[in-house]
């Protein structure tokens, strides 16, 4: 168990301020602006082979026979492989996140489909040839004889007695429950002066990133493996390789190449990174395949039905909130996914303080393809349902929705905060929402909304409050919330940071160097960072929940700080003064008082030329390695059954303003005003530049992205002609500022930038449709809200 | 036994690569964005749909930004292409490219070779864009981690010091 530690004391790690962070552009910069990137399909080693892979065409079916004879005739296949076929070679895939380890359901996943499949896109074989071309072309070779199986595509049709179960020795379909009450919520509502229940639905939606998936492997004769693989999580990755082929994991080399966007559907788990490698062993030759655009919309996200009741008195204060939210996660699979629906409900109540809830979270498994991590991670959905409660406060009592939130949001007396699954670190939650009213103007756009009415147009103004718990730690699994950095200096004075995080172009890899080269007094350009290599960079966990600062980044300030205490012995002895006093900055190492230096790579220089042979200079390891990680980690209950696996909480603001179409349907945003809070920012242009990804992440998913499926279980979107991301005209320009309460509990004050505004963002525009539409006695529970949901809640004039 | 399936129709195709005049095999069936990157090794030019959808694979054809996932190779026979390994003409980086980088207006970067053809094409035609004008030119480049805000400034920023 991880002790609590109060706030004073996580205080005291913090250091007195070195000076400024050097703020520079973004590193590689002169890479990536000349198309010298090195994504995963840019990397081809001369006698690469190309494997496709054959999928189900069938939502759930039972596999009897597969025939690939003939594909292994078609014209440069090198090797088939069939799921039976490959149930000797390789050992079931370890989960990503094994539902068991908290209690729930779980199966074992081969790399190839055995006896079942279970969604459309479920791999069955695979195929390698010298073209991709030819690979495909073999596929149609294969016959597959299914008996088809009912389905099961709908949530709550799973639920239902009866229903065609997924995996079958469950009994039904759900694969956890996850709780999360205090207090009587069940009386507070009795008691309450206003009940209001209601429901909203957010549907299926991902990521997207430009780059898709895909994994290069080289299984070489002396039992080498190495994967270069397009994953935000490189040594996990490789440590389930190793259990998957039974091959020590020093043999074994994954090398995370430059990511095209990631967003969590790059997490390890995928079928297709051990697949590549079994195919190289059978063909000796490196063998890539590389996700398609259809392939990779199969990947699921976000679907939850949020089923709630809010009591509130006659002041707009909520006494009680009840949730029972369904996530639809698609098959179970070794992909992580379907934990999104812890997120889901144990952010909730949210920013607000509630002493009464009762939120349960059930992950209930459907014949859609998986679930895999997207930015927001549940969180997003919790906001927009926790959101909407107000709003509906709000619209009952003919309060301003913005009153209402601030009436009750939790206090910054009341801070550090305790619900039953989260110890709420710090903040200024009512100075954020002043800071969006006033910088929105929000006062002047509800005298503009009021113009636009009376001139027959149908605007709406959206707030929205989103809490975004990040830096999530479980232990059991290789989600974990610490990681290591290694500080290395070279006898020329160059510093190299070896990593166990990535960066996935959210900038945090220039902010490593930054921190890295002000701890030394060097620019960021003196420092290279390595990440992703699993032979050169400390073990580590790679990417995930806004986690890269507070961890490797921490690690590697304090792997500085131990080297510059070496290199101050040094310099010392070769300026001939106590160490205690000298001063690291502008490239040298400067005496107290200013008046001698000598270079910092000449200190290095000296060190390895002339360790013991010197007097003093007796410590030439001028590397360091340590670890780090947030402290406010609470793993087993406490004597009030209360934990918390997330150490910082963000939060933002936001303000938005649509004019919907009454005639088409179509949403406009004409305005967007965000203010975040992510603690310290190291770096705060990359900070504003995720912020405003994830907004405009948020707004697709609030208007248009959509995943649907039929009622047969096959996906309708499967190019981005069906599956509409936001566009530059879609949005308008995003007003952005900050406010900052550092982070008590991390090393530099830093709570994590990378998923605020997904959820603040499609809550905001949730919000503002609905006022829009509120004149109309209408209102909408379904997202997207896309021009059809729009059109139909504006015909339907209110009746459901 | 003979394979099932017989070779593709081929042929070759003479080509002028960011300044390089050279011929290359192709089959008739290739696209011109895998020509591109998987013969010519231009692996700056990217993919991201195939489809037309995404822009990440926008090159210069014959003075025109084009999708080079749209169109056969075998039908730029003959054609100038500029790719972004030639962008800059020779230049470490030109005034877009530094544009962006000042303004930081990529983040993963996969779309931003895409988006420099389409923020050039714009500042030939239209020297002194709005932000209306650069969010028109830009859209059928999608971009998933910037939400566009700093691509247009960056194209702002590049026309604003053109001009001044």
């Amino acid at each position: 168990m991880t002790a609590m530690v109060p706030a004073s004391a996580g205080s005291s790690r913090r250091e007195p301020a070195l000076g400024a962070v050097e703020q520079t552009r973004r590193k590689h910069g002169d890479q990536l602006l000349v198309g010298r990137g090195g994504y995963l399909d840019d990397h081809e080693p001369p006698g690469t082979l190309h494997a496709a892979i054959l999928r189900s065409p069938h939502p759930h079916a039972r596999i009897r026979s597969v025939d690939a004879s003939a594909a292994r005739r078609c014209r440069s296949v090198r090797a088939v492989v069939t799921g039976a076929e490959a149930l000797s070679l390789a050992e079931p895939l370890p989960h990503f996140f094994d539902p068991s380890l908290v209690g729930g359901r779980t199966t074992t996943v081969r790399v190839l489909a055995v006896d079942k499949v279970r969604y459309v896109g479920d791999p069955v074989a695979a195929v390698v040839a010298d073209s991709l071309a030819d690979a495909e072309a073999a596929l149609d070779a294969i016959d597959v004889d299914y008996e088809i199986l009912p389905a099961v595509v709908d949530a709550e049709d799973a639920l239902a007695e009866g229903a065609p179960t997924v995996f079958d020795e469950w009994g039904d379909n759900v694969l956890i429950r996850f709780p999360f009450a205090e207090g009587d919520p069940a009386r507070a509502l009795a008691m309450a002066p206003h009940v209001i229940a209601d429901e909203i639905r957010i549907q299926r939606y991902q990521t997207a990133p430009m780059e898709p998936r895909g994994y290069l492997a080289h299984w070489e004769p002396t039992g080498k493996l190495t994967l270069y693989a397009s994953t935000q999580i490189p040594h996990p990755l490789r440590t389930n390789l190793s259990t998957i082929f039974g091959l020590s994991e020093d043999r074994i080399r994954v090398v995370a190449t430059r990511l095209g966007g990631a967003f969590g559907h790059k997490f390890n788990g995928y079928p297709e990174e051990p697949l590549v490698c079994l195919l190289s062993r059978m063909t000796g030759a490196p063998v890539k395949w590389v996700e398609t655009r259809a392939d990779s919309l199969l990947v699921g996200a976000r679907e939850y039905i949020h089923r709630f009741s809010v009591g509130f008195d006659d002041d707009g204060r909520i006494l009680a909130i009840t949730d029972r939210i369904i996530g639809n996660i698609g098959c179970l699979a070794t992909w992580g996914g379907w934990s999104m629906t812890y997120p889901a409900g144990m952010t909730l109540p949210g920013p607000y303080l509630v002493s009464d809830y009762d939120i349960e979270s059930i992950a209930v498994v459907t014949n859609k393809a998986p679930w895999n991590g997207a930015r927001g991670y549940g969180k997003e959905s919790a906001t927009v349902a926790i959101e909407r409660m107000v709003d509906l406060v709000a619209a009952e009592l003919g309060m301003d929705p913005v009153e209402v939130r601030r009436r009750n949001l939790i206090p910054p007396e009341r801070f550090p905060h305790w619900t039953v699954a989260k110890h709420l670190d710090s903040g200024d939650y009512r100075g954020a929402l002043d800071k969006v009213v006033e910088l929105a103007g929000y006062h002047r756009q509800r005298e503009l909304q009021r113009d636009a009415r009376e001139q027959g147009r149908t605007r709406g103004v959206g707030v929205a409050f989103e809490l975004t718990p990040e830096g999530g730690d479980f232990a059991g699994s290789y989600v974990r919330g610490f990681d290591t950095s290694t500080v290395r200096v070279s006898p020329s004075g160059a510093v190299t940071v070896l990593t166990g995080v990535t960066s996935l172009g959210t900038g945090s890899d220039t902010g490593i160097a930054a921190l890295v080269a002000r701890e030394l007094g060097l620019t960021v350009d003196a420092v290279s960072i390595l990440q992703g290599d699993t032979d050169s960079c400390p073990y580590g966990f790679g990417n995930f929940s806004a986690r890269s600062l507070a961890t490797g980044g921490g690690a590697a300030v304090l792997a500085a700080r131990e080297v510059r205490e070496r290199m101050a012995l040094a310099a010392g002895v070769l300026l001939d003064t106590p160490p205690e006093g000298l001063v690291f900055a502008g490239g040298h190492v400067h005496t107290a008082d200013g008046g001698r230096s000598i270079a910092f790579g000449a200190v290095a220089e000296q060190v390895y030329r002339r360790a013991y042979a010197v007097p003093g200079l007796d410590q030439p390891l001028l590397e360091a390695t340590k670890v780090d990680r947030p402290r406010n980690l609470t793993h087993q209950p406490d004597e009030h059954g209360r934990m918390s696996a997330y150490p910082t909480f963000p939060y933002s603001t936001h303000v938005a303003v649509v004019d919907v179409d009454a005639e088409t349907g179509q949403v406009r945003l004409l305005d967007y005003t965000c203010v975040e809070d992510c603690g310290v920012q190291i770096n705060p242009r990359f900070v504003a530049s995720q912020i405003y990804g994830a907004i405009a992440m948020g707004v697709g998913g609030a208007l248009f992205e959509e995943l649907p499926y039929d009622s047969a279980g096959q996906p309708l979107a499967r190019t981005f002609t069906q599956y509409l991301v936001p566009r530059a005209n879609d949005l308008p320009a995003i007003r952005l500022d900050h406010q900052c309460t550092p982070s008590p509990y991390t090393l530099l004050g830093t709570k994590g930038a990378g998923q605020s505004g997904v959820g603040g963002a499609a809550a905001s525009l949730a919000s503002a449709v609905n006022d829009a539409l509120a004149p109309l006695g209408v209102r909408i529970t379904t997202m997207p809200l896309s021009p059809p949901t729009v059109l139909r809640a504006i015909r339907s004039g209110g009746k459901p | 036994m003979d394979p099932i399936g017989s070779a593709a129709p081929a042929r070759t195709i003479a080509l002028r690569v960011n300044g390089v005049e050279l011929t290359t095999p192709i089959e008739d069936r290739e696209l011109l964005v895998d020509v591109v990157r998987k013969r010519l090794r231009q692996t700056g030019t990217h993919v991201g749909c195939y489809n037309g959808d995404c822009g990440v694979c926008t090159i210069s054809l014959n003075g025109k930004i084009i999708k080079s996932c749209l169109i056969l190779a075998a039908s730029a026979d003959g054609g100038d292409i500029t790719t972004i390994e030639g962008f800059s003409g020779g230049e470490e980086l030109d005034d877009i490219q530094q544009a962006f980088w000042d303004e930081d207006g990529f983040q993963c970067g996969f779309c931003l070779p895409g988006m420099l053809f389409a923020a050039r094409d714009l500042l030939e035609r239209n020297p002194e864009p709005s932000e209306a004008d650069i969010r028109q030119a830009i859209s059928g480049n999608i971009c998933r981690c910037t939400g566009y805000v700093n691509i247009v400034r960056s194209v702002h920023t590049a026309a604003q010091r053109r001009t001044s």
